[in-house]
């Protein structure tokens, strides 16, 4: 018993144990100084937390990853544009970013989980093409629609033809403003505290909201649909309102992760974040259908000193710096691929034993 | 039942109001400006003063000789600044708090300190910036959007991904 | 009275055909038919128009093909199509690097490129069998995980082909190596008809017939029929003696073969081999041609392919060249964006047989 327990742990943290030796071996490799690779990580956890939290209820509501987190991020890259040319600047703009925000991404969070509610059963390649559907939206409405039909007057944010959006939109005025708003300094490692304290109270919000009736509800339809169902849960309803939530703290973690990156690439910002975001919960050990706040924190702190440390590391061992930028983008992939292939094996195993006992209880039941 | 909905609809009307009332606050506590101090004659002042330095929350923003440009970015409404007034070269400083309220709908502002100082009414020293768009501004730019684009770069600050 | 009769029949058969054929390949359809008559008004050459589209089609014809089998055993559309590529880009670089050149060399990359393609496939085809039920989304990242791993190996396997490898450094592979002097039109020269401003690459084409017949063929056999069995009954296709996972697996393996060739007939046309990320999302306009061609998650015939890649390709080389002529707006990248993946998103979301 004991044997399989440990098995099954191992398999469990058998991603982050992999990253805790990639990261070991490479970081000394690297020859990036410890106060340097604080300094990184810390910012990293600012920029990225809140985000990543924000894929933690679709598992819960058993929708799997949330691949369409992407919407939340086009929200918010929207409202940032809208605000920077009203030249609203600092936290008052951010603020109004984000209530600019909500109703966009409200909305998309809604067609997401209709589109969902549609497509039981392979929820995650869709949730997947729906970030890509919505991105064509998303460039019509940017490329297009913004300076003839949604005001633009600003020339340092629209294309000198008249309409669209430039590449990069500058948030000069609100880079890193939340970051700084609290300073604290410790030991030469900067530490953004008052994006701490919104990630902290986003904590106590997802752990809260675990135990209210809605979380309850949701965690029944994520363990089986039909017997939610079957207890008066609505379950269409529970799920869309699990993908509305995650899409609109998407959209307020993108704008959390612009103001510390200082400017917006407008059409490849919010492309790959998704992918990123979905690769360092996975690392930090959580799964398809579990992921607590702790793997958030612990993926970010792995998956981010790889991320840092495998470009350095793979130019001092190859000559070639371009071999660990590929190298790290291939392992964010394979993680997620392991984790998917584990996912699918888990539920089949489950599956079959369940199949083994209703074949056994039918024997028993004939004789 | 019906009491209870009509509750909820209550709740979500002000929390409606509430929201729109901050979005609002934010429109104009938020406003960005950017102000230009000029210290040069105009029909009002004939004569300039020596150096006009320009703190603003207690930090110098700008150093004024004659005829010179200052210029610093600020948010709100309003702007409270501390002048340093020196007339004539080695002479007496006069040291002055200013509060000078900006037009929403100017994103430059130049203020003509002396005519300011000279208490002259608003229209005649405060000014709209209009910026010239600068050559590599006005020239087309290609949009990128290819599927692939931000594939390899991912919370890096501008640090150059081609070796 | 038998002429009422025939009308309602008419009706109802037009309807029928509407229902089968779907209100977005419909609007497709009518779509790309405007395209065409408003072409020659708005000034675009209407025989350059459609060499245009039989030329894409000559391209990408045989990578829409490659979806067919694994949907037929029911493995879903091929989101892993990009591994299939990868196959195909190994031969295609081998076969330069090995000093093949001329037409030679085209033949030779299918010969190299299928050991490939036969041992990734068969991989693939294994891994799938492990994690049946979600095979889309597995293999979606089957096809990213390979696609990054090969641009670690791109610049590190020792490729010395001065044609191939970076300048400079000496080693690495370029990021688009052209074809001229090697496989460049190899097949589109074959009895290559010019009529004025038409012209068929009618080698590109019988090539395709020649796979699209074998497909077909393939699909009549006794195989092929157990292929459509596991496809929409895996229970009863068990129960009736069939290995499921044997299937399933050359399914997987003819689908990979299939891309990899399809990836080169695809570079003799374009003229240049692209490395590193660019067979990233090769996948989707492939996927969503065969939608578009009437296919759906768990059925798909060579005509859908056909149909599929005909109006697929027709709106993306049509609706540039209109739009602009037009309005002088290019919005085609756009609209591309958003009908491709609309239509992969309809067709997630219609039932299939088995949920019905």
């Amino acid at each position: 018993m004991n044997k399989i327990n440990y098995g099954d742990l191992l398999r469990r943290f058998s991603v982050p144990l992999m990253f805790v030796i990639i990261c070991a071996v490479c970081a000394p490799i690297s020859g990036l100084s410890p106060s340097y690779l604080c300094n990184e990580i810390v910012t990293r956890m600012g920029r990225n937390a809140f985000l990543i939290l924000s894929l933690l209820i679709p598992i819960m509501a058993g929708m799997g990853l949330n691949f369409s987190m992407t919407l939340g991020a086009m929200a918010g890259e929207i409202g940032l544009i809208l605000v920077s040319d009203w030249q609203i600047v600092g936290i008052p703009g951010m603020i109004l970013a984000m209530i600019v925000s909500v109703p966009i991404s409200a909305l998309l969070g809604l067609f997401c989980g209709k589109v969902l509610n549609m497509a039981k059963g392979r929820e995650m390649i869709t949730s997947y093409i729906i970030s890509f559907f919505i991105n064509g939206i998303y460039q019509l409405i940017v490329l297009y629609l913004m300076g003839p039909v949604i005001p633009i007057q600003h020339s340092n944010i629209k294309l000198p033809r008249g309409y669209g959006i430039r590449n990069t939109v500058s948030l000069l005025s609100m880079r890193q403003k939340l970051d700084n708003l609290i300073p604290l300094n410790i030991g030469g490692v900067k530490i953004p505290v008052a994006t701490f304290i919104i990630i902290f109270l986003l904590c106590l919000v997802i752990i809260w909201f675990r135990k209210t009736k809605l979380g309850q509800d949701m965690r029944a339809v994520g363990q089986d649909m039909g017997v939610a169902r079957d207890s008066g849960i609505d379950v269409e309803r529970t799920r869309i309102i699990s993908m509305v939530l995650s899409t609109v703290f998407a959209g307020i973690g993108m704008i959390i992760y612009l103001q510390n990156m200082g400017n917006i690439a407008t059409y490849s910002s919010h492309s790959q974040i998704g992918m990123f975001c979905i690769a360092a919960l996975l690392v930090g050990g959580a799964s398809v259908e579990k992921a607590s706040i702790g793997n958030v924190f612990l993926g970010i702190i792995l998956f981010h000193t790889m991320f840092i440390v495998a470009p350095k590391a793979g130019t001092v061992i190859t000559g070639d710096s371009m071999i660990g930028e590929y190298f790290r983008v291939f392992v964010s992939y394979a993680v997620i691929t392991v984790a998917l292939i584990m996912y699918e094996t888990n539920k089949r195993k489950n599956k079959s034993k369940a199949g083994e006992q209703l074949a056994l209880a039918q024997e028993e039941a004939n004789e | 039942m019906n009491n209870s909905k009509k509750k909820t609809l209550i709740y979500r009307i002000a929390a409606f109001l509430v929201i729109m009332a901050i979005a609002a606050v934010m429109f104009v506590i938020g406003r960005g400006h950017t102000v230009y101090f000029d210290n040069k004659s105009s029909d009002l002042v004939a004569e300039v003063p020596y150096k006009i330095e320009v703190k603003v929350d207690g930090k110098k923003v700008a150093s004024l000789k004659k005829n010179e440009r200052g210029m610093v970015d600020v948010m709100g409404q309003k702007l409270t600044m501390e002048l340093v007034v020196t007339e004539e070269k080695g002479g007496d400083t006069v040291q002055m708090k200013v509060t000078q309220p900006l037009p929403y709908n100017m994103d430059g502002i130049i203020l003509n300190i002396p005519a300011m100082l000279k208490g002259a009414s608003q229209d005649q020293y405060v000014s709209e910036f209009i910026s010239v768009p600068s050559e590599s501004d006005a020239a087309e730019e290609v949009v990128v959007t290819d599927d692939t684009a931000g594939l390899m770069d991912f919370g890096e600050e501008s640090e150059a991904s081609q070796g | 009275m038998t002429e009422k009769t025939n009308t309602i029949t008419l009706g109802d058969r037009v309807k029928d055909i509407a229902k089968d054929f779907g209100l977005p390949r419909l609007i497709i359809t009518g779509f790309l038919v405007l395209l065409l008559v408003v072409s020659p008004f708005v000034g675009a050459d209407l025989p350059t128009q459609i060499s245009n589209i039989i030329n894409r089609f000559s391209w990408n014809g045989i990578l829409v093909l490659a979806m067919v089998p694994m949907v037929h055993s029911g493995c879903g559309l091929n989101f892993g199509l990009p591994l299939g590529i990868i196959s195909g880009l190994l031969g295609a670089t081998l076969s330069i690097e090995l000093g093949f050149t001329g037409a030679f060399s085209f033949l030779m990359a299918i010969l190299l490129a299928t050991p490939f393609a036969l041992v990734f496939g068969c991989i693939y085809g294994w891994l799938l069998n492990k994690i049946k039920g979600g095979e889309m989304m597995i293999a979606t990242y089957v096809g990213f995980s390979s696609v990054s791993l090969m641009c670690m190996m791109w610049l590190l396997l020792p490729y010395h082909s001065p044609n191939m490898v970076w300048g400079m450094a000496g080693k690495g592979l370029r990021t688009t190596i052209s074809l001229e002097g090697y496989y460049t039109q190899a097949l589109a020269k074959i009895l290559q008809i010019n009529i004025g401003n038409l012209s068929i690459p009618t080698g590109s084409i019988l090539f395709f017939a020649l796979l699209a017949f074998g497909m077909w063929a393939f699909l009549h056999t006794k195989t092929g029929t157990a292929m459509t069995a596991v496809g929409s009954n895996p229970e009863f296709a068990r129960s009736s003696g069939v290995n499921v996972d044997k299937i399933r697996l050359i399914s997987v393996v003819m689908s990979t073969w299939l891309a990899a060739i399809g990836i080169l007939v695809y570079e003799q046309g374009f003229g240049f081999i692209q490395l590193y990320m660019a067979p990233f999302y090769m996948a989707l306009p492939a996927v969503s041609a065969i939608l578009i061609g009437g296919a759906s998650v768990n059925k798909a015939s060579v005509m859908n392919v056909i149909i599929g890649t005909i109006l697929f390709q027709g709106i993306v080389t049509m609706t540039p060249t209109v739009m602009n002529n037009m309005i002088h707006l290019d919005m085609s990248e756009v609209i591309r964006i958003i009908v491709s993946n609309g239509m992969i998103l309809y067709a997630l979301t219609r039932k299939t047989e088995e949920t019905k």
